[in-house]
């Protein structure tokens, strides 16, 4: 039982990159999104949004309207975070100092 | 903090590596089990309380009011949560900078509900052994079964926890009986599936992959930490060099550590590191390595703690200090913030009034030398019970208040809207002035409120 192997998992333990960005993209607009519906939502009441004179307003039911607008923010989020997410991934690395033979960006170094 | 460079070589696009967490008992496993039953206990049980009638605690976002036992709180009232968000938020840095990642280990939603679902795996599929072996094993239907039973066990779970979640905001007791005859509205059934979908994904697949790149607390953790700071760590000098012996086998004689590298704080690990390369930001703290040493510390006959809760001065033999700078300070702003919130929550104006002008016309003159305008006054009663209120006005001399009185009732939570008219002598007043409305319960007189509005009047 002692000693057998040292080196427990020898496969990868990361998802793949596109795995990472999708959680990347996903996560953090979610929970942007979460802040962004509870604030919009404690000072505007969805029954109230619409046009300025008459009915029909915008949304039917409160319920509609808090769902279509934590979408909206998560879409809205998600779309910043894909292109933050494009302008670091696309970025040239910085040579580092130990790294005098850099491979052109093939290799991350975090 | 070290980044395995292994793992960012190979193909961009292979598939990852499960990871079989091996089950462990000890110290701090017990204590990880107390909490996720307490934790998850009180999320699953809570909105079954009743309170005076009612839900104890009800979000209740149609009616956009949040019942939390005694205490009702409004849109108005949202500062509160953003009160209460502020200082959850600094209770993490206090208790990071004090303990590490307690949170992670203990308490992260996240992990409650992936070690839920790994006691479930582990209840179908058996041991970590086992479960690595049904994984490669040909699809028998001993496998099917077991798999079957395992998502059986999954999906069930993660679909009550989607229903408790919504029960916080729509009544759970109706909720249920809605559900029983599959008659929920379009959007609760969304918000049970969204729910119940994500604790699915997030516990029974992502796992510690949310730990790794979607956890934004993991990255910034190291801020909050200094070298007083409570990790978890595996004594270097004390453990290297690393390797096999047999029993009774004096190490030293070997030119060897303490630790006799059988992997067990490697296989334990929920998150699939090895403690022993160092400090990493994929630990959370869970402490399942510390219990699986000390378990094989004891076999062996060497003393228990080479992998342990410690600091970095710790380590190094110098004094520990729990009292710093940094801790004094997170801790009195926290008392504070505390303190602040439970006075204002016990001191808020329960009362509130709302004025608005009737919009037909501005003014009316009577025949008996008055002009009159009309309101509609909104008296608003956040209190946990009823009240009788009284209306009056001041501003102008001479000024009466009409409505239809004297007291006007306002059920507990409710709003009443009262059309109030208001006369002033004509001789009294050119143009307009502003007057004060205020509200005043009878049974309570310290609970009244005042609002401003305008009275208008002919200018000639």
């Amino acid at each position: 039982m002692f000693g057998v192997h040292s080196d427990e998992y020898s496969g990868k333990l990361r998802w793949p990159r596109l795995g990472q960005d999708v959680a990347i993209v996903a996560w953090p607009s979610f929970l942007v999104a979460s802040v962004a519906t509870m604030v919009c939502f404690a000072f505007l009441d969805p029954l109230l949004v619409g046009n300025d004179d008459y009915p029909p307003p915008a949304f039917s039911t409160r319920m509609t309207g808090y769902a279509v607008g934590f979408f909206f923010f998560w879409l809205v989020s998600s779309l910043s975070s894909l292109l933050t997410l494009y302008l670091v991934r696309t970025a040239h690395p910085e040579p580092t100092e130990t790294d005098e033979n850099a491979d052109g960006g093939a290799r991350s170094t975090e | 903090m070290t980044t395995p460079e292994t793992e960012l070589d190979g193909g961009l696009y292979a598939a990852r590596q499960k990871i079989y967490p091996r089950e462990i008992d000890g110290r701090f496993q017990k204590l990880r089990t107390i909490a996720a039953w307490v934790l998850l206990g009180i999320f699953y049980v809570i909105p079954w309380i009743p309170w005076h009638g009612r839900q104890a605690v009800l979000f209740d976002l149609p009616a956009r009011k949040f019942h939390i036992f005694g205490l009702t709180l409004w849109p108005q009232d949202f500062y509160f949560l953003t009160w209460l968000l502020i200082i959850a938020a600094l209770s993490l840095f206090f208790f990071t900078a004090l303990a590490g990642r307690l949170f992670c280990g203990y308490a992260c939603p996240q992990t409650v509900w992936t070690e839920t679902f790994l006691w479930m795996e582990r209840f179908v599929e058996g041991s970590r052994s086992q479960q690595m072996k049904l994984a490669k094993a040909p699809w028998t239907a001993d496998k099917v079964l077991r798999k079957a039973a395992k998502q059986f066990l999954w999906i069930t779970f993660a679909l009550w926890t989607g229903f408790t979640f919504v029960g916080y905001f729509t009544p759970i007791t109706e909720l249920a009986g809605l559900i029983a005859s599959f008659s929920t509205g379009p959007w609760e059934t969304f918000w049970v599936l969204f729910y119940g979908g994500a604790t699915y994904v997030n516990a029974g697949f992502m796992r510690e992959q949310v730990c790794k790149y979607m956890c934004p607390y993991a990255r910034f953790q190291s801020a909050m930490f200094d070298k007083d700071t409570l990790i978890i760590t595996y004594d270097e000098t004390r453990g290297e060099p690393r390797g096999a012996r047999k029993k009774g086998v004096d190490p030293k004689s070997k030119g060897l550590g303490d630790c006799v590298d059988c992997t067990m704080c490697v296989q334990v690990c929920p998150t699939g590191i090895d403690i022993r390369k160092g400090l990493q930001y994929e630990c959370i703290a869970c402490a399942a390595c510390i219990d699986a040493c000390d378990e094989v510390m004891d076999k062996v006959g060497y003393p228990r703690g080479l992998i342990r809760y410690d600091t970095q001065h710790g380590l190094e033999g110098k004094p520990k200090r729990v009292v710093r700078p940094r801790t004094i300070v997170y801790a009195t702003l926290l008392a504070l913030l505390v303190a602040g919130l439970a006075y204002t929550i016990t001191h808020r104006n329960v009362v509130g009034v709302d004025i608005l002008r009737d919009r037909n016309a501005l003014y009316r003159e009577r025949p008996d030398g008055k002009v009159e305008n009309v309101y509609n006054v909104k008296l608003l009663n956040k209190d946990g019970r009823e009240h009788e209120f009284r209306i009056s006005a001041t501003g102008v001399p001479g000024l009466v208040v009409d409505y239809a009185g004297p007291n006007v009732w306002v059920g507990a939570g409710q709003v009443q809207g009262v059309p109030v008219r208001i006369r002033v002598p004509r001789a009294e007043l050119k143009g307009g002035a502003d007057i004060e409305v205020s509200i005043e319960a009878v049974d309570q007189p310290e609970l009244r409120a005042t609002g401003k509005a305008r009275f208008i009047a002919p200018t000639d």
